[in-house]
């Protein structure tokens, strides 16, 4: 398990990270969300050791990390590239070594994750000849090469058309059932919500959420949607019933007990048709804008 | 992993990326080319030789003849054959000979051409002419050829050395300006172009996660000063080899091989400390092209040691030839001259030394603040101020 412990960092007199604690634990898929300029990119180069923090400490299965090299590790920085006018193969042999592999090692390791990747017979292609989402194939693959310990990913997802977004996601989900604790940002929200198994929210140099996805659901499992055969606006002046949304015949309300939701339902009943009356589920999306507001 | 062997492998690779650039390699051959056919087309031009074959058609002749082949101008070769002056006109008829030479019955010399009588040849002759009569006429005097003065009695001497060595001086110093100025630029730049590539893709964030940046540095400007090095020696050596095989001898060999030593080991430092400053001006860009503004400095330098090199001398060239970078050119230089004590070239050594340790440690601490530093471009100042 990957464990930050009050993390605090300044640049100058901003502070960008204000005792940031959350953890990642081995064998999930940890998604990292937080708007622009939250910090998120900030805390990923101090747990890569790329930056010093000005108090706290990182935790690998509870031995602090120095501020130094991370060779163990495995790391996607946000714009990536690598070197755009080599081939494929020669370089990643050359971050490879970088990592402690063997010329040869190295070799097999990266011609295996290429074939994985469906990219093996572009080994010796440039860089750049690939297409963005071949390219930010390569990019994992150059993370994936050493057999990281734990996998630090800036915006993985981001400029991947739906097919290589699939494709980046299943190598994620196989690399964490290997037992690797794997950190992730992103933007795309919509995408974590099949994806993660834990989230950890941060605004503004503060994290709001660090819990599994399910007892993040679990918390916020306190709506019903609500769909009728008619105009659902009545729902307005019932008492013990907050209307979060309304259109037409469609609401998702609030309850103040189990034992409103019963009555209203009941009330539904009498006035006509319901098509649907159910907890909503909400997704990571919804839970992330509840907890920033 | 052994972090240690980090930076041979960033050397390794660097070394590596060069050699297959096919621009440094045609370069490289092209230069190669450059030193062997100047050398080859200098020992062609002076190793022109004119032969020429002259009958002599009677006795005080043949002696003039002799005289003149037995102290031939370098680049003359004189034969002389001895027949009746009608064999002779009939080979000179059949452009067997050059020219013969006979007397009339007044005792005057007369050489005789197809249609022409090539100058060297006439002057040659005529001077034999001369030499031969004055010694007869001497002779007949009872004068010793010994007792006279000669022209050799004049000892030629010049305040700024001698005319020769002059001129080798100047031809070496073009040679050196010119090697340092182009290894400089051709080994120089891309190692602040790299520098740029890497942060700006951020491959150097990868990079520095996996060995120390101090490593990454050492490890470009290794991999770059083998290389200029490599190419250096290979330059130095296939001149030189190709100096020595030559027909022709050409003067002052010895001193310029023994300097060429010399201007390798301040090469390697004027080279080291450019290094430094390349890397941390590649670290402050933000792109390659702002390059092209932060090189202009440390263009205009090499620009100026080039010329020091080329036009330099005297006070000037002394004091260059302790001040860095400069005296990667200046103090060889003077070296050529071969007047300069053995302590002033290891002083400025030291001197250099000393610089490269200073600039490459500031270099490093640039390098280190302003390469992860993606938003815009940096001032030195600016980048010092970076907290890591």
């Amino acid at each position: 398990m990957l464990e930050l412990e009050n993390i605090t960092r300044a640049f100058g007199d901003r502070t960008v990270l204000d005792e940031v604690s959350f953890s990642v634990p081995a064998g999930t898929l940890t998604g990292f969300v937080g708007a622009n300029g939250a910090g998120k990119t900030t805390t990923m180069r101090i747990i890569m050791g790329l930056l010093a923090a000005h108090g706290g400490s990182v935790r690998l299965n509870g031995r602090t990390l120095p501020v130094s090299t991370r060779p163990e590790f495995g790391y996607m920085p946000e714009e990536r590239g690598l070197y755009p006018k080599q081939p494929v193969l020669r370089q990643l042999m050359y971050l490879g070594q970088l990592h402690g592999l063997s010329r040869a090692d190295c070799r097999a390791r990266a011609l295996e994750l290429l074939d994985r990747f469906g990219l093996a017979e572009r080994a010796t292609a440039k860089l750049e000849s690939l297409s963005l989402g071949n390219q930010q194939r390569v990019q994992v693959v150059a993370a994936l090469l050493h057999r990281p310990k734990v996998l630090v990913l800036d915006e993985p997802f981001s400029g991947l058309d739906p097919l290589a977004v699939d494709a980046m996601s299943s190598i994620l989900r196989d690399y964490a059932a290997q037992g690797v604790p794997v950190l992730f940002s992103s933007h795309q929200l919509d995408l974590l919500d099949a994806l993660v198994d834990h989230l950890v929210i941060i605004q503004e140099g503060r994290i709001l959420a660090d819990a599994p996805a399910e007892q993040l659901r679990a918390e916020q499992a306190h709506r019903h949607r609500l769909h009728l055969g008619a105009d659902a606006g009545w729902l307005r002046e019932e008492p013990g019933v907050e209307v979060i949304d309304l259109s037409g015949p469609e609401a998702l309300v609030s309850f103040a007990s189990p034992q409103e939701a019963q009555r209203v339902l009941g009330c539904a009943v009498r006035r006509g048709a319901v098509h649907e009356f159910a907890v909503y589920r909400p997704s990571l999306a919804d839970i992330y804008r509840e907890v920033i507001q | 992993m052994n972090p240690r062997t980090g930076w041979r492998i960033v050397a390794l690779r660097e070394i590596e990326t060069k050699v297959r650039d096919r621009a440094f390699v045609l370069t490289t051959l092209g230069t190669l080319a450059l030193i062997i056919g100047s050398i080859v087309v200098a020992g062609m031009l002076s190793a022109r030789t004119a032969s020429y074959l002259v009958i002599a058609t009677d006795e005080t002749s043949f002696q003039v003849l002799a005289e003149a082949r037995d102290t031939p101008p370098e680049g003359i070769d004189l034969s002389i054959l001895r027949m009746a002056q009608s064999a002779a006109e009939q080979r000179l008829e059949q452009e067997q000979v050059t020219a013969f030479l006979g007397t009339d019955d007044q005792g005057r010399f007369t050489l005789t051409g197809k249609d022409t009588v090539p100058g060297e040849l006439r002057k040659l002759i005529g001077d034999s002419l001369s030499t031969v009569l004055t010694e007869q006429l001497l002779q007949q005097q009872g004068v010793a050829d010994a007792e006279l003065p000669r022209a050799s009695d004049l000892r030629v001497a010049q305040l700024d050395g001698d005319a020769d060595r002059s001129s080798m001086v100047r031809a070496m110093a073009l040679i050196f300006s010119f090697l340092f100025y182009m290894a400089s630029l051709m080994f120089g730049m891309p190692i602040a172009n790299s520098v740029i590539e890497e942060k700006q893709n951020r491959v150097v964030e990868i990079l520095a996660s996996a060995i120390p940046l101090r490593q990454l540095l050492a490890g470009k400007i290794l991999g770059n000063v083998v290389l200029a090095l490599l190419q250096l020696l290979l330059f130095l050596a296939i001149g030189l080899a190709a100096a020595y095989l030559s027909p022709i001898e050409l003067p002052f060999l010895g001193v310029v091989s023994q300097v060429a030593g010399w201007f390798v080991v301040f090469f390697l430092g004027g080279f080291l400390l450019l290094a430094g400053v390349w890397a941390a001006l590649g670290s402050l860009a933000t792109r390659t092209e702002d390059l092209q503004q932060s090189s202009g400095p440390i263009i205009a330098v090499l620009m100026a040691v080039l010329f020091l090199g080329l036009y330099a001398s005297g006070q000037l060239l002394v004091v260059a030839s302790y001040i860095p970078i400069a005296s990667s050119v200046a103090m060889p230089i003077r070296l050529l001259s071969g007047e300069v004590p053995w302590w002033e070239p290891a002083l400025s050594l030291g001197i250099m030394a000393l610089s490269c340790w200073v600039v490459l440690r500031f270099a490093e601490r640039i390098y280190r603040r302003a390469v992860m530093h993606t938003e815009g471009t940096l001032s030195i100042k600016k980048a010092l101020q970076i907290q890591l």
